[in-house]
Parts: structure tokens; sequence; C-alpha cells
């Protein structure tokens, strides 16, 4: 399950347009947060960027930094990239981008754009994140609390090892608990287990 | 990159001003063994009367603030001795203060709400501290009688010895993953008893221990460990 918060990247120099930018999308009915870069070079090495779904940048650095945008675009791929448009560029240029925003739009043309742009990919928006574990899950913590290996599980359940590892990760990223002793206390809270079973 | 609006310190700042914004500097300063009234003075002078680098200082002092720019170029090698010294004493404070009183914390909470959960995070939170407690016996009994011997005399020094910033990092790793979890069981799975305001105040503390742990690590990793690493290679040479 992936958290429903969209990670918007700025990369822009105007440190007042930014600022600005930030604002309001922060205060539109998405749930976001952002983070703001004054180049592309910072951008990639930002430890969180796998995670992005928008990129806001100004045009001048793909045209400034050509090679490190198209490689970045490329990496980046999951995310929308969108051109923060606030002097003249060529229309070769603006087409290298998924849409734009314009310095001149009100605050309610940049919340319809990016909803526009969420609805189509982030269908997680739409529906409430579930945490709940789906029964087949539930089978699986059980055996992982009383020790059994992904191997051993496997067995046990006649599944592949490749969904018992698959399960792990979904409910790792659903309860947000990892280690075997946070699991089982996780497990004896909602009643999937009772001590007596240990 | 920026998701905070507290104050980026220069050395010419007013450090009791500082303290009005961000209190857990506080904590810094007994770190650095430093008395936190100082009256009027600047960072620059506080730094000069004690003989410490303004720029670790500064830097330190920044990252409680939420920016990091520790870079290992601007110490020297004198720093090294400032650097250990502030890393005792958060060892000091994180097993004499904030261990005895998340543990107490924890203590009453069970007194009021007695359940199975909570006798499980006791658990979890001791076999997590002595996780703790024994890297930072490792760093106060290995790592850093090693570091001063190396800035003493380099050339009696056993050869690297046990210490490997690899083996910190591992560690490290764990112990974030762990306190995260328990501050996960607490806000989002067990339910609340009578606890309420009891529980608060503990996971208040443990924000507060991981923040300081964080930082702790980030001094370790990006400050001590490329110096130490600086005059493990001029000796090679």
């Amino acid at each position: 399950m992936t958290d429903c918060k969209i990670y918007i990247a700025i990369v822009e120099h105007s440190y007042i347009i930014c600022e600005g930018l930030s604002n309001i999308l922060l205060k539109s009915d998405h749930h976001s947060q952002v983070f703001r870069f004054e180049s592309l070079q910072e951008l990639s090495e930002f430890p969180g960027r796998e995670k992005l779904n928008m990129v806001i940048i100004n045009p001048s650095f793909a045209i400034s930094d050509r090679k490190d945008f198209f490689a970045l675009r490329k990496s980046l791929k999951n995310a929308k990239w969108l051109g923060l448009i606030y002097s003249y560029f060529d229309k070769k240029i603006i087409e290298l981008f998924d849409d734009t925003i314009e310095i001149s739009y009100d605050p309610s043309d940049i919340k319809k754009i990016i909803s526009k742009i969420s609805k189509e990919d982030w269908p997680c928006l739409e529906e409430d994140q579930v945490e709940e574990l789906s029964e087949r899950e539930k089978d699986v913590l059980i055996e992982l609390v009383n020790g059994f290996s992904n191997k051993e599980i496997a067995e046990k359940l006649n599944i592949s090892t490749h969904t018992v590892a698959s399960h792990r990760k979904n409910i790792t990223s659903k309860i947000g608990v990892k280690s075997l002793a946070g699991l089982t206390i996780y497990s004896i809270t909602k009643g999937i287990i009772s001590l007596e079973d240990l | 990159m920026y998701l905070t609006k507290k104050t980026y310190i220069k050395p010419d700042m007013k450090l009791g001003g500082l303290f009005f914004e961000n209190p857990y500097l506080l904590l810094m300063m007994e770190h650095f063994n430093l008395d936190f009234v100082v009256n009027d003075k600047t960072i620059e002078k506080v730094c000069q009367e004690s003989s410490i680098n303004s720029n670790i200082f500064v830097d330190i002092a920044n990252l409680y603030n939420g920016f990091n720019d520790l870079d290992a170029k601007k110490y020297t090698k004198t720093d090294i001795l400032t650097i250990v010294n502030f890393l005792k004493n958060s060892h000091n404070y994180y097993k004499e203060e904030k261990y005895p009183e998340i543990q107490s914390l924890i203590n009453k909470i069970l007194k009021l709400n007695e359940t199975r959960e909570i006798k499980l995070i006791s658990k979890f939170f001791g076999e997590y501290f002595n996780e703790v407690i024994d890297h930072l016996d490792y760093e106060d009994q290995v790592a850093f009688p090693y570091f001063l011997n190396l800035l003493e005399d380099g050339r009696n020094i056993p050869k690297g010895k046990d210490y490997s910033a690899k083996i910190y990092s591992d560690h490290h790793t764990d112990i974030e993953t762990k306190l995260m979890e328990l501050k996960t069981l607490l806000l989002r799975h067990i339910p609340l008893g009578k606890d309420r305001s009891l529980r608060r105040r503990l996971i208040i503390s443990l924000f507060e221990l991981d923040y300081d742990l964080n930082i702790h690590y980030l001094i370790e990793e990006s400050a001590l460990t490329p110096l130490i690493e600086k005059i493990e290679n001029g000796f090679k040479k």
C-alpha cells in the first residue's frame, strides 16, 4: 500500500516563487509534502527522489542542463513533470513537459491541474487507505510470529516463497512494523494470536 | 532543501536568543559541557572562551535546527577531542537521564494499564535499549580510546583495531527501525486505557531520544569518521 501523500519537488531559483507555490500546494485539498531544490544536481542527490509524484520545474533548467534533465526525467519516470512558466519559452521546450503551471494562474487553477493529474495516476487518493490485513496476510503473520521462516511458511500454506516475501512486505507497509517482536505485539493487540498460542 | 522555518545559525549571532526558538539547543550546550546562561555573547565569543572551533559548534547547532551542513573539510584534527567529548556527554544523557525517564514512564503506564501489550512494550524497549547500551559501550571502550590514542601518538597504535564505521552504521539502522516501531505501536495500534497523559509523555520522550540519537549519528558519520580516516590514511603513507 503506497501512502497517499503527494510528494512534490519544486526546482526553481527564485525563493519567492518557490515559497508562494509551495504555500498554494500545501493548502490544496491533497495531502502533500513539498521539497525545494535549487538545481537538478541537488534533486538527483535527494534520497527520497524515488517517492516523488510530481516535479514542478522551471524550463530553463531543461535548457541549461539538458543532459541532466533528460537523465533525471528518465530515472524518475513515475513522476509527472510540470513546467513552471513565467517567461517566454519555445514551443519545443514546453512540449517536454506533461503539463504547465503559469505564473498568471489563480490558486484554484493550480489545484485543478493537481487534481486532474492525481485522478489519472494516484487512485489511492480516491479511496481511504486500508490498514486492515487481508486473511492471507493474517495467515502469514501468524506463522511469522510463531517463528517460521519464509520457506517453511511457503510449504505450510502451499504458496511460493516469493509470495510469502510479498505478503511480508505488504504487512510491513500496512502496519508500519517489521521486527518479529513488533509484529508479535501487533498480533496480540489485534487479537490475531493470543499469548497462549506462542 | 528546506523543511524547517527555524533560524539558520551563523557565528555572529547571539547565542542566548536562539534558545527561545529551540530549547533543544540547551541539550546541545550540555553535550558541549557549556553553561547556557551566556548573557549577550555571540557564538563566536562563547566558542573562543571555551576553545571550541566555531565551525563545528555552528554546524552542530544547525543540526539541532534542522540543517545539515556538516563537512569534515571545515574541521581540524584538534576538533576530534571536542567531538569525542560531545558524544561521550550525549552517551551519559542517554544512559543516565533518557533511559531511566522512559523506563519509569513505561512502569507507570504498566501500573495503570497492566495489559499484555504494555508488558510486551516494556520488554521490547528493554531489548532495544540493551542494544543501544551495547553500542554506546563499544564506542566508550573501543572506538573513543582508539581515536584519542590516534591523536596523541599515532605510531604506537594497533592498526584499525575493531573499530569500523560500517558496524556503527548497521547498528544505527537497527536502532532507528526499532524506535520507529515502538512509536508506531504506541501511536497507531495499541488501544489507549487510562494511560493517555502518560502515554503522551512517553511518546514525546521517545521522539526526543530519536531526535538526539539522529544528530549523534550524523556527527559520527559526517564529521568524526572522515577526520579519523584522514589521520589513518596519513599514517599509511
